[in-house]
């Protein structure tokens, strides 16, 4: 190993193990999320994953995927293991700085830069890495990465509504079935893959279970702590993730009736907006908490947005099965990649009513230039519905937190303030 | 009983009523807005398809048939409006053939075929020209002014066309009624058309879902009275999320209720309300049935997970079955 991925490895174990044993020592946390806590150390702090032991067949095929469009279904009905793909740490983006363009964003100069170094290992353990065409960053980042790794570029369609782009997605999708098959040596039949599908909707099934228990009064779960377990599915075995959310779910359900909560009744309620925060990165959703925040959801492409829409097939036959993929991983998405993306906004409006939403932290991540573009049209409708809007544009440099903390304050106090009057009068 | 089961049952019993109940007493008379061949044999069906009396009324040439016509009519219109697309997605003993094949096809694992929306736009015009059959021949048989020697054997025109009248008389034998007829140009034509619009009919609902509904002047019928019919498909455009699940399980491939942003009625015209939009809706109060502004059933994820046998409450992985 070189110096130069030991010298990383040690540096991304110690800021992840840092936000790790900060979130094990808050007060009120679910006992059960020590299962997420632990896989995340293992695969950031320990650089291993638990989920993939060495069997004595060789070890199962392994598809690293970017993005939330490529179905994971498929990858399980292959016989192999996704694992998810987009990076987190500071650095690994600024192992990424010179692979990089400086105005790219953090999340595709941290993926650069840990293919690059091939840490940490899951990275190098990809034998397929799948991109799909969603903004300009990834793209050409898929072209960078296919110096050093077997890249399949998934082409999504931009412009959702139209039939021919429907049509020409589903098609991708059967591409991309053969080549899983090609890779794996396993025929993707009917059976696996209705299995497949059950298998994910039971977890999504879950994720859905925790969304709805997080709409309650006052959340057993912290919105850091939800985030942290959902991210986790992205290097977890789907059934292991699934029983262990079960229990979460069971826990968290427990507790709110009991009326136990990390939270104070009155703490303003909070949405993280915007780019998503990828672990370690968990600059944001700490910050919000620690300045009295009640986050209770997110829209986040690994967080809530991750597991929430549901395959919806019908027949045991393989084309209802393939339009249902289709249709899942295209339509329901509100990636602002998509345009027009109307979509998202509607979402944004059900959260706010579904949540009792009172403030809206908007995180820009420096170089994503469509969450930035799309702030004006989530200010207009926060405006409309009276959620005020902060918008914080950061990387995943740890340097700029205490001058975040100074605004996520203000702007906590701000709504809490504004709560109080309105009691008052 | 999830809506779909009991769809099923109200369908098959339905079938059986409208084909066979004559043989049981059962009369529910010949104006019965959907397709219960009336060439079943009055002795054998329990109600038959109010375009056959209709045409025949128009046929008569007479004021008398004039008035029968409209008549029959204004009862049909009367039966329309409490079910409004029921008519079709739940009674329709012809729509029952349609998904027995349907369920035949998904049982052999083979997957439906969906039209490209150009040839679903330019097959649309095929109902409205059977609507003209419907009304004006009848009414050119009976004033034969023009090509006389073609006009006296329309006989019921749309009838002779329509694959329904190929179809349902074979389970009741009725042999006479069921292949070419030869007893002119103008009866062999028609009927020859109509036994090859059966046989593409049949063959059709095997692979596509409804087939024959795509072109049925009934359901367009239907859908001219779908503002004042009292069963409605109500949508939240907000909670939806545009998942595009309603259009794949929809067998009419009705494509406007998940992509409408605006309008809280979504029953559009090809709806046959047969409820698997609301069924496999996964969010929560999306998707409605009203029946005069009263909610009769409505989506939510619960319902989705329960159809997939996932146990809401349910702690650990557990086997199932996926239909």
């Amino acid at each position: 190993m070189s110096k130069r991925k030991q010298r990383f490895l040690r540096a991304l174990g110690r800021s992840s193990e840092a936000v790790l044993r900060g979130m094990e020592a808050a007060a009120e946390r679910p006992a059960r999320l020590g299962y997420f806590i632990d896989l995340m150390r293992s695969v950031y702090v320990e650089d291993c994953l638990p989920q993939l032991p060495e069997e004595p067949a060789g070890r199962p095929g392994v598809v690293g995927l970017y993005c939330v469009m490529a179905p994971e279904e498929l990858v399980y009905a292959a016989g192999a293991l996704p694992l998810r793909l987009c990076g987190g740490s500071y650095e690994a983006s600024c192992a990424g700085d010179e692979l990089a363009p400086r105005d790219a964003c953090p999340v595709v100069k941290a993926s650069l830069g840990s293919t690059v170094l091939g840490a940490p290992s899951l990275y190098a353990l990809c034998d397929m890495v799948v991109v799909p065409t969603t903004c300009d960053a990834k793209r050409k980042m898929a072209e960078e990465l296919s110096r050093h790794q077997n890249v399949r570029v998934l082409e999504v369609p931009h412009v959702k509504e139209s039939e021919g782009a429907r049509r020409q997605w589903l098609e991708q999708l059967y591409g991309f079935k053969s080549d899983l098959e090609r890779l794996t040596g396993n025929r993707i039949g009917r059976r696996g893959l209705a299995q497949a599908i059950a298998l994910l909707g039971r977890a999504r099934h879950q994720a859905r279970r925790l969304y709805e228990l997080r709409q309650g009064d006052l959340p057993a779960v912290r919105g850091s702590e939800a985030a942290l377990a959902l991210h986790a599915f992205a290097y977890d075995r789907a059934e292991s993730w699934c029983e262990a959310m079960t229990l979460l779910n069971d826990e968290i359900a427990q507790r709110q009736a009991d009326g136990r909560s990390a939270f104070d009744r009155r703490a303003p309620r909070i949405m993280l907006a915007g780019a998503p925060p990828v672990f370690p990165n968990w600059k944001l959703p700490l910050l919000i908490e620690e300045m009295g925040g009640m986050l209770v959801t997110d829209e986040s492409c690994i967080g809530d947005r991750y597991l929430y829409d549901p395959v919806g097939a019908v027949e045991n036959t393989m084309e209802d099965m393939m339009v249902a993929l289709a249709s899942r991983y295209l339509m329901p998405c509100t990636c602002p990649s998509f345009a027009p993306n109307e979509d998202r906004l509607f979402r944004l409006r059900q959260a706010v009513a579904d949540f009792r939403i009172e403030g809206v932290l908007y995180h820009v991540l420096k170089g994503c230039v469509i969450y930035d573009f799309e702030l004006l049209r989530v200010e207009a409708l926060m405006a409309e519905l009276g959620v005020p809007v902060l918008r914080i544009e950061t990387d995943y440099n740890p340097e700029d937190i205490e001058q975040l903390r100074t605004r996520v304050e203000a702007f906590v106090e701000m709504i809490r303030e504004k709560k109080r009057k309105g009691v008052g009068r | 009983m999830p809506v779909s089961r009991w769809r099923w049952l109200v369908l098959t019993l339905s079938f059986v009523l409208l084909t066979f109940g004559g043989l049981a007493g059962v009369h529910l008379g010949s104006y019965l807005p959907t397709f219960a061949c009336y060439f079943v044999g009055s002795d054998t069906y329990g109600g038959a398809c109010f375009l056959a009396t209709l045409q025949m009324a128009l046929a008569e040439g007479n004021l008398a048939g004039l008035f029968a016509a409209l008549t029959i009519l204004v009862v049909a219109v009367l039966l329309i409006i409490p079910l409004g697309g029921a008519w079709c997605g739940w009674i329709c003993p012809f729509a029952f053939i349609q998904d027995v094949l349907d369920v035949l096809r998904r049982k052999l694992g083979i997957g439906y075929v969906r039209f490209p929306e150009t040839l679903r736009r330019n097959l649309r015009p095929l109902r409205w020209i059977f609507l003209v059959i419907l009304f004006v021949l009848p009414l050119w048989a009976a004033f034969p002014l023009l090509v006389p020697a073609v006009a006296r054997h329309l006989g019921i025109p749309f009838c002779e066309l329509c694959p329904v009248r190929y179809i349902m008389p074979l389970f009741t034998e009725r042999a006479g009624y069921m292949g070419v007829s030869f007893g002119s140009i103008t009866t062999f034509v028609l009927s020859a058309l109509g036994v090859l619009f059966a046989g593409f009919t049949l063959v059709g609902a095997f692979f596509k879902r409804r087939f024959w509904c795509a072109y049925c002047p009934m359901v367009l019928l239907l859908s001219f009275f779908r503002r004042i019919s009292l069963p409605k498909l109500k949508k939240d455009v907000t909670r939806c999320t545009r998942c595009e699940i309603c259009y794949n399980v929809c067998p009419m491939d009705i494509e406007q209720v998940f992509l409408e942003r605006q309008r809280e009625d979504v029953t559009f015209p090809d709806c046959v309300l047969c409820m698997e939009c609301v069924e496999h809706c996964p969010e929560n109060d999306a998707l409605r049935l009203t029946y005069g502004g009263i909610t009769l059933l409505r989506s939510s994820r619960a319902a989705f997970s329960r159809r997939r046998g996932i146990d809401a409450s349910q702690t650990g992985p557990r086997e199932e079955s996926h239909e």
